[in-house]
């Protein structure tokens, strides 16, 4: 097993970290069937925050888990740093989360039983890796965790807890973090706090992101605002600003959407 | 509802394979315990119908009292005189009455001239002839013995000692072969259990019997037969005992029953004292049912957690909570049923099993072992009901969880098991108080007479069960402690899946206590009763390594077949012996001022001083006995508050050959066949002055007749047999505390002598010194030539006498590893089944943790430690229960000769291992669900 070196993302001078190519997804047998990613193909750019957009059922959940090997694509291939994930087996999937690949889920991050500190070093533990210290003391210092170290995930707000899930994300310096809907439980100032540092990784330490939102205000902190409609990428967005990802939405006149002033569910943080 | 319910268990019907195997197992036990017992209640009929087949019975008619000894509902009657069989024999109806005698004390040698031995059924010579038939039996080949020197065996019994009709057959009587033909080969209707029988003329059987000292004339019951070949029915034995009461004298003090009556008493009462077997089995049916009713809870909590989407969906449509309650309890009605339906089957295999196993370990049974309608019925009614209870919790929870909160996934925390810590903590305490008062009562540290009054079995029981119970009760409160501290060693091994493991192991407390006290129940009976198996076998060897001195030891084969005065003789003759003593049981001889039944003992001075010299006495005993003054062990003075100085009165029934009524009873005879013989002459000779030649001469034919006959007349029949009793008072010189004598009396042979004669004392063992100088190895190879022509008689050396002592202690244990097997498979379910449980809980858990790189390796190896910590968690409570019982056990009946407690480490040592292997086998299949479950499936976020 080759390990990765500590320090930096590894150092590649291909600027795309991972990509699809001509992703096909469907579900259900072929009575019922429904195609969940029609023909998708994307490149997702090194040291960018990606943020991946569009109505329920418009396939942008589906993107991800393809692309983070969480799902298997009916055609198509999926790359993560040039390693073809569409094919892997498990043992092989296993090494590429270890490695390449960064989770952030919308809820249940964190190990019940395991301290702040602990579900943060987990991903390393796990990977049999060497701990640095230096790096492991800076992430939390940029999360802010310094004095939530020792406290289990039910003593910790929800907000808390996310970032809690960033810093471990963070910390395994992946080659890509995948985080989907990851303020989807949180009011506005956690989910400002957890987007902030999310940024912050992106630029300060060259960190690529790919996040799945239909917060049109989430999406606003991204380099780069992909939208999906019924299984296809219908826009992509460069830096736009929060008024440019409304107008979009406006445009689209999603009911689903709702009205987009309304933020999602209401976190349990006061 | 109904359907819905119906559906449902389809749907789970795999998840409930292992709650059916649960409940099969636990109804398989109870229908098992049931049956068995019907088995052997049936074996026990029908041996009382084939061996106790007489139409009617004489017996006493007065009832006696017992002694509180034996059988509850065993009766016993007045002896009676067999001088009535003539008059009975007599009435009209009757083919044969005869009052059957047998033998208890014979050893038939098979064709290699080896002593047969049996599976604990006795060998018996039966006096039968064709005068006296057994009507029950049916000659396979030749047919009743005709002279005294041959016998009849049964086809079994003939069939394992490789013998047949015409061969010669040797039989051990009293030390003495007695060379006998085969006159046949018989079989009988019922198996006899592997029974050695063997049929001789009765004539042979009543003179052995007199000369062992029994009095052949007064008997319990004489049988009659109204038919040789065919049985009366009940209406017609009563008709025929009616009869026989008419014509019975109220001076003979006898009443005649019918057959069936009888039959049916003694059955009982044999019934009666097998009845222990089945609590025994029941207790192993409770904690597999315990174990059962966990599990469906289990189950159902997984279910319901699963469906609970479900459950809210059809209360926001209107179903009432109760409806919803239906629904899930209709489930656990059908799992009851099915898991009834198998656990009846398995039973009923278990059985069949068991009497095969029993068949060929020597101990043919008849019949089949097939469970009654009453016995499925019962393990139905078992198997539902436990289902029910294990399902109801889960079953409130789905129908009266609100619908919101059902719609939303939340593991409810735990209610704190604090206050269940504390309660069950008092209640460990309550029962090692109770035990700790048994251990000082039994060490005699104090001496209170209420504790005493107790008695050792109380508080022993008590504690058993406050500790039981308590540690069960308290158990969720120690698991978090106990997992920080059994999971030290995984965390070093395995730094991130042990912590993970460790720290699951707290999250469900109440569940891993109870899982874990399957196995805790199960150990700790096991390590109980091993404690005590292991201290009896150190006990034995200590004794005989520090107390006895003798090199060879002289045993019989069996209590019934002592060591015969000319076996005793020749070892003592043997070249090369120093110092000898036989032990002397006095089995005629009581001490009539003891509370209990004392039967004195009685060997050479040499026994004290030489062989098993006394180490801790008050007096001289060597000094004593030599007087003629009694030694007294310890506990029996402490038991009669005795003291030296104190007198015993010693009483002896000496029952011998009667030789002036013989003589008498052998005239009287003669002289009636004589006035008979002159009788008939007269009349013949008058007949022939009457001119009836013919006549005449038939006259005297029937008058030479007569005499013929009684020439023919056995003298043994004229036998009568005296009764007398004899008293002595010996002064009590010593009392002994050597373990060895602490229960006995030893008085001194001289006395022994002037209470009963030699023939009635009983050796069964006898120890052997060499002589001083002489080689001891050459010695022992005398000693076995010497008690060869004895057949029953074997020399060990030391080692041998111990590992005899201790034979049955290992069969014992043999008994102890089945049950650890038994609830080890019993406990893998349950931690099989729990860690499904927490596994179906963590979904999501798992999915993140694989998510963000854990491999499907460490998922396996987490769900082990975890399973593993489980386990060794309820194994070691139950070691340090088991243990302390066992200490405790030890030291009640320390003066029963557990003079030493030895606590088996090595089989403790065994047991944890065990309990890993058990982990690490039940972590397999969760593990293997936890990972088939796609990652996706688990975090997804819906």
């Amino acid at each position: 097993m080759s390990r990765k070196t500590t320090g930096a993302p590894a150092p590649s001078n291909d600027p795309v970290v991972a990509k699809a190519v001509d992703l096909y997804k469907t579900y259900g047998d072929t009575d019922s069937q429904v195609t969940a990613l029609n023909h998708v193909s994307v490149d997702f750019r090194r040291g960018e925050l990606t943020a991946i957009m569009g109505p329920s059922g418009s396939g942008k959940s589906t993107l991800m888990h393809c692309m983070a090997g969480l799902d298997v694509p009916t055609s198509g291939k999926v790359f993560v740093e040039d390693l073809e994930v569409s094919s892997m087996n498990q043992k092989q999937l296993t090494q590429l989360r270890r490695k390449e690949i960064g989770f952030i889920f919308q809820s249940f991050n964190l190990v019940p039983t395991l301290t702040a500190e602990e579900n943060i070093l987990l991903p390393l533990q796990i990977a049999h890796r060497p701990i640095d210290r230096d790096w492991f003391r800076k992430v939390v210092g940029v999360v802010g965790l310094e004095n939530r170290l020792d406290h289990r995930p039910s003593q910790l707000s929800g907000g808390q807890q996310q970032r809690v899930a960033c810093a471990r994300a963070m910390m395994e310096r992946p080659s890509v973090i995948f985080a989907d809907e990851p303020t989807g439980n949180l009011d506005s100032r956690s989910s400002r706090e957890v987007l902030g540092f999310l940024r912050q990784c992106v630029q300060e330490y060259g960190q690529s992101i790919v996040m799945v939102t239909h917060d049109p205000r989430a999406a606003s902190f991204a380099d780069r605002v992909l939208v999906l409609s019924d299984g296809s990428i219908t826009q992509d967005m460069d830096h736009p600003t929060y008024d440019d990802i409304l107008a979009v939405f406006a445009e689209h006149d999603d009911p689903d959407n709702g009205p987009v002033e309304v933020e999602p569910t209401a976190g349990k943080e006061a | 509802m109904f359907r819905i319910g119906l559906r449902d268990t389809k749907a789970h019907f795999r998840r409930f394979v292992m709650s059916i195997i649960a409940i099969a197992l636990g109804v398989a036990f109870v229908v098992g315990s049931f049956c068995f017992r019907e088995m052997l209640n049936d074996q026990v009929a029908q041996m009382m119908g084939s061996n106790s087949d007489a139409d009617v019975y004489v017996r006493g008619a007065t009832e006696q009292k017992e002694d509180g000894e034996g059988g509850v509902n065993s009766h016993t009657y007045n002896e009676i005189s067999t001088d009535v069989i003539p008059d009975i024999e007599k009435v009209d109806g009757v083919a044969s009455a005869d009052a059957t005698h047998q033998l208890g004390n014979a050893v038939l040698l098979d064709r290699n001239g080896d002593a047969m031995t049996t599976v604990g059924a006795p060998t018996l010579v039966i006096g039968f002839d064709e005068h006296d038939p057994w009507r029950s039996t049916h000659f396979v080949s030749g047919g009743y013995p005709r002279t005294d020197d041959a016998v009849a065996l049964l086809e079994d019994t003939a069939d394992k000692a490789g013998l047949r009709t015409g061969d010669t057959a040797k039989i051990v009587i009293d030390g003495e072969v007695h060379e006998m033909t085969v006159s046949g080969v018989f079989t009988s209707p019922s198996t006899q259990l592997g029974a050695i029988l063997i049929l001789a003329r009765p004539s042979f059987v009543e003179h052995q019997l007199q000369e062992e000292g029994e009095d052949t004339s007064s008997v319990q019951y004489i049988g009659v037969y109204g038919d040789k070949t065919t049985p009366l029915d009940e209406a017609a034995q009563q008709q025929l005992a009616d009869r026989i009461n008419e014509m019975l004298p109220k001076s003979a003090d006898a009443h005649a029953v019918t057959g069936a009556s009888v039959r049916d008493e003694s059955t009982k009462s044999i019934q009666d004292q097998l009845g222990f077997i089945q609590p025994l089995i029941l207790i192993f049916a409770a904690i597999a049912l315990f174990v059962g009713a966990f599990i469906i809870a289990n189950t159902f909590t997984m279910i319901v957690r699963e469906s609970m989407r479900g459950y809210a969906l059809l209360r926001s449509v209107g179903a009432s909570p109760l409806q919803v309650f239906a629904s899930v309890l209709i489930q656990a009605v059908i799992l009851g049923l099915v898991g009834s339906g198998i656990g009846v089957l398995l039973g009923w295999g278990l059985l069949e099993a068991i009497a095969k196993g029993m068949t060929s370990g020597g101990m043919p049974l008849s019949g089949s072992p097939a469970p009654s309608a009453t016995d499925v019925i019962i393990g139905v009614i078992v198997g539902v009901v436990v289902t029910i209870i294990g399902a109801t919790l889960p079953a409130k929870t789905a129908a009266t969880a609100p619908p919101i909160q059902a719609m939303n996934e939340t593991v409810n925390p735990e209610k704190p098991v604090k206050a269940r810590g504390w309660l069950g903590i008092a209640m460990v305490v309550i029962g090692a108080a109770f035990w700790v008062l048994c251990y000082l009562d039994a060490a005699k540290t104090v001496d209170w007479q209420w504790l005493n009054d107790l008695g050792s079995g109380w508080t022993l029981g008590l504690g058993a069960g406050f500790v039981v119970i308590g540690a069960i009760v308290c158990a969720p409160a120690f698991v978090a402690p106990a997992a920080k501290v059994l999971g030290w060693v995984p965390s070093k091994m395995f730094p991130v899946t042990g912590k993970l493991a460790t720290r699951n192991i707290g999250r469900a407390k109440r569940r891993t206590a109870n899982t874990a006290a399957a196995l805790f129940i199960g150990v700790a009976i096991v390590s109980c009763l091993g404690v005590v198996a292991t201290s009896m076998k150190t006990s034995v060897s200590n004794l005989v390594d520090n107390n006895v001195n003798a090199d060879y030891v002289a045993m019989t084969a069996s209590m019934s077949q002592p060591i015969s005065t000319k076996a005793v003789d020749a070892i003592e003759d043997t070249d090369g012996v120093g110092a000898s003593s036989p032990i002397y049981m006095l089995p005629t001889v009581k001490v009539a001022n003891a509370t209990e039944d004392i039967m004195p003992n009685t060997g050479n001075i040499d026994l004290f001083t030489k062989i098993a010299p006394i180490a801790q006495q008050d007096g001289d005993a060597a000094k004593a006995v030599e007087d003629g003054e009694a030694a007294v062990g310890r506990t029996i003075a402490d038991d009669e508050h005795w003291k030296i100085g104190d007198v015993i009165d010693l009483e002896s029934e000496n029952t011998s050959v009667d030789e002036e009524a013989t003589k008498q009873a052998s005239e009287a005879y003669q002289k009636q066949v004589e006035q008979q013989a002159t009788a008939l002459q007269q009349e013949a000779q008058q007949l022939a002055a009457s001119g009836d030649v013919s006549g005449a001469q038939a006259k005297a034919k029937e008058a030479e007749d007569v005499v013929k006959q009684a020439q023919d007349v056995d003298p043994k029949q004229f036998v009568k047999m005296k009764t007398e009793t004899k008293k002595e008072q010996v002064r009590i010189g010593a009392i002994i505390d050597d373990s060895l004598y602490a229960d006995g009396v030893m008085i001194s042979l001289p006395t022994a002598e002037k209470l009963t004669s030699k023939d009635m004392m009983m050796v069964t063992q006898m120890y052997v010194q060499a002589e001083p100088g002489a080689d001891v190895e050459h010695l022992g190879k005398d000693l076995k030539e010497t008690v060869k022509p004895f057949y029953t008689v074997s020399v060990l050396t030391r080692d041998e006498f111990k590992s005899s002592m201790s034979s049955m202690i290992n069969s014992m244990l043999a008994i102890i590893y089945a049950l650890l097997a038994l609830s080890i498979i019993i406990a893998i379910f349950g931690i099989v089944n729990t860690l499904a449980l927490n596994v179906s809980e963590r979904t999501k858990e798992i999915g993140l943790l694989r998510a963000i790189g854990t491999s499907n390796g460490q998922v396996r190896g987490m769900l082990a430690i975890e399973a593993v910590i489980l386990s060794v968690f309820g194994t070691i409570v139950g070691i340090v229960v088991g243990v302390a019982a066992g200490v405790v056990i030890r030291a009640a009946y320390e003066s029963q000769g557990m003079t030493t407690l030895t606590i088996p480490w090595d089989q403790l040592v065994l047991f944890l291992v065990v309990a890993v292997l058990v982990g690490l086998v039940a972590s397999i299949s969760p593990a293997r669900r936890a990972l088939k479950q796609p990652v996706l499936d688990a975090v997804a976020s819906e």
